[in-house]
């Protein structure tokens, strides 16, 4: 028995080795002829969440995604059945590394931090 | 067949109307069930749509606010096979308001 | 033992970290104008204070988030855009003026206006955070910050007629100039009731891991720290109406309250004004610009923390690099720091009940803070006085601003 407004939507998601990796930017949730919606995925990304304030924003988040080689433009997706644990925070059985989650903060140390001395 | 897909976090801001096109309310929460390993949605919760209610809904975390009575608003549930969300940008409910659960 | 030592480092870097430009800039025009009149308008903004910050560290004690993070999760990211446009906008005039405050400390001393400084200091800011562990700078800072105890040493020496301080803490009307009176009691109460304070100290209590077995350490970090903190700008106040006050000066350059001290202390008086504005000001440009890239690390979801290699948090390190930069850019362009301060202290007391009125029902929501939720006191105290805070900024700051 679960809220998914109260309890998952905009918490903090954590992977495997307790790295911050995102918040959940959006739940998905396949329609069946039927039976119930199932809750499909977890969607994290820039593009989520710019597409929950305005359409055009989503858009052009998109585009800059793509332009600077982070993403293909589509936020990512985490299917219901990797979370592990919904509590303070929502654990998911992954690891950042091998996400493209980790997209933005690789850019930014590659294209400017990391190019500062002494980081 | 062919699951269709919705966002919920997009669903939050609609309005719900129900078969005789009145307003019921916005939805607020997806109550959520484990159904051997599939989470499904039981049931939604709808609360006010107009602004000054969900004002007051909000103030309504405030103890001080409820001795006055703001806070209180009324608050329907609609189970999973009673919504309709075939236009998930006009969500409908298939039967007359009064025919909902009220909280 | 340890929990002890805890508690007397917490106070003791709250005192020495309290007094910042806003604190010292509006106390010091109050005193210069209206005498020992405004002293109420310094312990409203305290008392409000003490409550806040008692809050944030039950907080972040009690339900393990952060602020900002808890503000988004509950009120979802669609609500909480406004309050976090609203924070990096106002914080980061606070910022600028920060910085501004360490320029000016450094024009004193050099004769070089404080624009040159800009640049230089920033670098000294981002550099320290970079490179440093940020819980010893930040401890050292607050460490040293405690030379600003000389006001309160300073108001001792003048013999203040205590009977008439006394007097001041209780609300009056001015005798004339009412629109500025009431503009300066609003840049008090936005001076003192910070938002970023608030949310550092959840951040720090989040990072230390504090747990229920805090709560009394909180509670006495929070009151002891921030009423010990309090009476220090009451003291600048004190000191500002004995000397400023009889001669007519008027607090509108820095290099006016530069001799705020001498009577007191000689030419040592200037040294250690220009020690204690320079000191205090680059301890809160410090916190402020960490705690703009807690805000929004916080709120996106990436990693964070004080002693983070920059490698390690590279998206939280452009953050405040950035922010450190645009802080000095204002500063730069030559924006009059004293108008600056002013200015954004106001601009805070309007926006106050964007921030806090969402903690506050935080503060009161079971699945948060359990059984530790607010008392009716809380929330009486806070709410009456961010609306009367917001109220009186709303209707001074045009007049201000069109009544020159």
């Amino acid at each position: 028995m679960g809220d998914l407004i109260r309890d998952v939507l905009d918490k903090q998601l954590v992977d495997r080795n307790q790295n911050s990796i995102g918040k959940v930017d959006g739940i998905i949730v396949a329609l069946r002829e039927g039976k119930p919606p199932r809750v499909a995925y977890i969607e994290v990304g820039t593009v989520a969440l710019a597409r929950r304030l305005n359409p055009r924003l989503a858009k052009w988040a998109a585009a800059l995604e793509r332009r600077l080689k982070v993403s293909e433009g589509e936020p990512y997706r985490i299917p219901w059945s990797k979370v592990r644990e919904v509590g303070i925070d929502v654990e998911v059985d992954l690891e950042w590394e091998k996400t493209p989650l980790i997209s933005w903060e690789k850019w930014v140390n590659e294209k400017i931090i990391g190019r500062i001395p002494g980081a | 067949m062919a699951d269709s897909e919705i966002h919920i976090e997009l669903l939050l801001s609609r309005r719900v109307t129900d078969l005789n096109g009145e307003t019921v309310g916005r939805i607020e929460e997806f109550h959520t069930k484990q159904e051997g390993d599939e989470n499904v949605i039981e049931e939604y919760l709808l609360g006010p749509y107009a602004l000054l209610e969900r004002l007051s809904a909000l103030a309504g975390g405030f103890r001080l606010f409820r001795w006055f009575g703001i806070g209180k608003t009324r608050r329907y549930k609609v189970r999973w096979d009673q919504m309709d969300l075939s236009d998930p940008k006009r969500p409908r409910v298939l039967c007359a308001k009064d025919d909902l659960e009220k909280l | 033992m340890k929990k002890i030592f805890e508690v007397a480092l917490g106070i003791v870097t709250s005192i020495g970290g309290f007094l910042e430009i806003g604190s010292l800039t509006t106390a010091a025009q109050a005193g210069a104008l209206f005498g020992f009149q405004l002293i109420w308008a310094i312990a409203l903004g305290g008392l409000c204070i003490i409550f806040l910050v008692e809050m944030s560290g039950r907080f972040a004690a009690v339900s393990h988030h952060t602020i900002p993070a808890a503000i988004r999760e509950r009120f979802g990211f669609n609500f909480f855009v406004a309050p976090m446009i609203g924070f990096i906008l106002v914080t980061l005039l606070v910022l600028a003026a920060e910085i501004g405050g360490v320029c000016i400390a450094l024009e004193l001393v050099t004769g070089i206006a404080f624009q040159w400084w800009a640049l230089p200091v920033a670098f000294l800011i981002w550099l320290l955070i970079w490179k440093g562990t940020f819980s010893v700078i930040e401890k050292g800072a607050s460490l040293l910050g405690l030379v600003t105890l000389c006001f309160v040493v300073g108001a001792y020496w003048l013999y203040p007629p205590w009977n008439d301080v006394a007097t001041g803490l209780v609300p009056s009307l001015p005798a004339k100039d009412e629109a500025r009176y009431w503009f300066i009691a609003v840049s008090i109460l936005g001076a003192s009731i910070t938002p970023y304070l608030m949310f550092f100290y959840s951040s720090g209590a989040i990072e230390d891991k504090w747990d229920e077995s805090y709560l009394g350490t909180n509670r006495a970090v929070a009151g002891l720290g921030m009423s010990f903190g309090s009476a220090i700008s009451m003291a600048v106040l004190v000191v500002s109406a004995i000397v400023f006050m009889p001669r007519g000066i008027q607090v509108d350059h820095y290099d006016q309250v530069a001799l705020i001290l001498t009577p007191a202390f000689g030419y040592w008086g200037f040294i250690l004004f220009a020690a204690s504005l320079g000191i205090a000001c680059f301890g809160a440009a410090q916190e402020i610009s960490l705690e703009i890239a807690y805000f929004i690390a916080q709120a996106f979801g990436w990693n964070w923390g004080e002693d983070q290699k920059p490698r390690d948090a590279a998206r939280f390190s452009l953050v405040y690099t950035v922010t450190i930069f645009a802080g000095a850019l204002l500063v730069l362009v030559g924006i009059d720091p004293l108008k600056l301060t002013i200015f954004s202290m106001a601009l805070t007391a309007a926006t106050l009940p964007l921030s806090i009125m969402p903690f506050l029902i935080l503060m009161n929501d079971k699945r948060y803070v359990g059984e530790h939720r607010n008392g009716i006191i809380s929330n009486v105290v806070v709410t009456l006085i961010i609306i009367l805070a917001c109220v009186l900024a709303v209707v001074t700051i045009p007049l201000q601003i069109f009544g020159g």
